[in-house]
């Protein structure tokens, strides 16, 4: 890990949040979580089905809101009225299980369209930049087909490319192998270990747990809207102190 | 058959007069209650609590009377008010009319459009930092508008149709003018009322066309019905 800046680039304080449905029930989705996020760090998030993940994600970058507890992005507290949600949302890029491509738009115009609209890039850099992102992440052959034609890993290729069009400072990715064919999921995941190589800053929702310990400087398990362990992947691996982990790790590895 | 020949040819105007004034009174409620519609629509798919309510009750209320209903009020109540702007003539109050009637329907297929359209969508954007106003008009409403386009066809046709009970506040439109022929020709009742449906089946059949065409283009998803 290098840490120039010792600030995290997120701070979760005791963050909970309540799931409320129209008939009046309500669900303790986080009960109280506190976790930071380094410069440069690779932070992988695991644990069972509902279990928070990705709530505890989307509450990052105020797509949920809270209850109670403290949420700070570079310094800015999200929480705090005054604050420009929509600028720090353009800094924490996401990518999400289902991609979410803007279904009418092409490739290519997915990554320029949000450049133009949160950045006011011109459209010649923007183009100019989508197509270098798209050659990073090894699709810029296929710019000019919509979502509907791109298989799923080509797909959430595309998302990745649109996410770092934003230049964030850190990115956020939500089970993005979750629902690919075996056989494409390798290429996602080596792409985003070549994203960790070159310093981005990475919070990591997966259940590819070889993938996991190789990438991850820290892991998380969640378990019922907590954090139930917290360490580095050997730790979490060799000797997980939670009985709820070890039992978790048995049933997936 | 030279008989029907001659009838035909001498209701002739009466029927183009009575067409022209369908197709213009159709055309404007169409065109005014898409816009009305659109812009209900949009605002009540934001779920914005009182405005949510105030178009749900107002779509409520339109699309549970009879338009002959509605039609009375227009044309009989409102002018009664006494206020300036409502002293209008009856073919102002068979455009205003008929055109909040169209903004009823639009308005619901345009929120069942929007509501159609994935959550990922609005999710990918506001994860980006698009602001909501972007997000819908740039994201969600091209999306929207194409899912809304084959119940659309089906609301304009009903609404050419409905253009008939125009005639009983003295709109000169396509069925008035039918009677009018019938008073002269009382005998070719049955002939007269026959041409006439085919002038109005003349005029739809090219939108359900392009309604048919349209689902399939789109993928065939009815977003709404429309009883
Ligand atoms: N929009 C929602 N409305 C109500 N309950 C929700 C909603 N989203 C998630 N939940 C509930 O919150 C809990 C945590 O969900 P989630 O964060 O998606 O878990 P995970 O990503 O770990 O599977 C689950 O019990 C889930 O059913
Ligand atoms: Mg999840």
């Amino acid at each position: 890990m290098p840490p120039s800046d010792p600030k995290p680039i997120i701070i979760a304080e005791s963050v909970r949040k309540t799931y409320r449905s129209n008939d009046g029930r309500s669900h303790l989705a986080l009960g109280g979580v506190s976790a930071e996020i380094g410069r440069g760090e690779v932070l992988v998030v695991f644990g069972p089905s509902g279990s928070g993940k990705s709530t505890f994600l989307r509450t990052l970058n105020a797509l949920e809101s809270i209850d109670s507890g403290r949420i700070v992005v570079d310094g800015v507290e999200i929480s705090d009225p005054g604050a420009d949600l929509n600028k720090l949302r353009s800094e924490v890029g996401m990518v999400f299980q289902l991609f979410n491509l803007f279904q009418h738009r092409t490739a290519l115009d997915n990554v320029v369209l949000p450049q133009i609209v949160v950045h006011r890039r011109s459209k010649s850099e923007a183009v100019r930049r989508a197509h270098d992102l798209l050659g990073k992440v090894g699709i810029d052959d296929r710019a000019g087909h919509y979502p509907s034609q791109l298989s799923g890993g080509q797909q959430q290729r595309v998302a990745i490319a649109r996410a770092l069009a934003m230049d964030p400072k850190v990115m956020l990715f939500d089970e993005p192998t979750s629902a690919l064919d075996p056989e494409t999921v390798t290429g996602i995941l080596d792409l985003m270990t070549e994203l960790a190589a070159e310093g981005m800053t990475m919070a990591v929702v997966t259940h590819e747990m070889g993938f996991a310990r190789e990438i991850a400087n820290r892991m998380l398990f969640m378990d019922s809207g907590l954090i139930v362990e917290e360490g580095s992947p050997q730790q979490i691996f060799q000797m997980p102190r939670q009985e709820r982990t070890k039992e978790f790790l048995k049933q997936i590895l | 058959m030279q008989h029907y020949l001659d009838v035909f040819i001498a209701i002739l105007p009466f029927l183009w007069t009575g067409f022209v004034q369908t197709f213009w009174v159709s055309l404007v409620a169409i065109a005014a209650g898409s816009v009305l519609g659109f812009l209900i629509g949009v605002v009540r798919s934001q779920r914005i609590p009182f405005f949510h309510r105030l178009f749900g009750l107002y779509i409520h209320i339109l699309r549970g009377t009879p338009f002959l209903v509605q039609l009375y009020v227009f044309y009989f109540v409102l002018p009664n008010t006494g206020i300036e702007a409502l002293q209008w003539s009856s073919e102002m109050a068979a455009f205003v009319s008929l055109s909040v009637y169209t903004s009823s329907y639009v308005a619901e297929i345009i929120m069942a459009a929007i509501d159609a359209v994935p959550k990922g969508q609005w999710e990918a954007a506001t994860a980006l930092g698009f602001k909501r106003l972007s997000i819908l008009a740039l994201v969600v409403l091209p999306q929207a508008l194409k899912l809304a386009v084959p119940p659309m066809s089906g609301v304009y046709v009903n609404i050419i149709k409905n253009t008939a009970i125009l005639s009983v506040i003295g709109i000169s439109e396509l069925t008035r003018q039918g009677e009018i022929s019938i008073m002269r020709f009382p005998r070719d009742v049955l002939f007269i009322y026959g041409v006439i449906a085919l002038v109005y089946f003349v005029y739809c059949y090219p939108v359900l066309r392009f309604t048919r065409w349209a689902e399939r283009k789109v993928g065939g998803t009815r977003v709404v019905n429309l009883d």
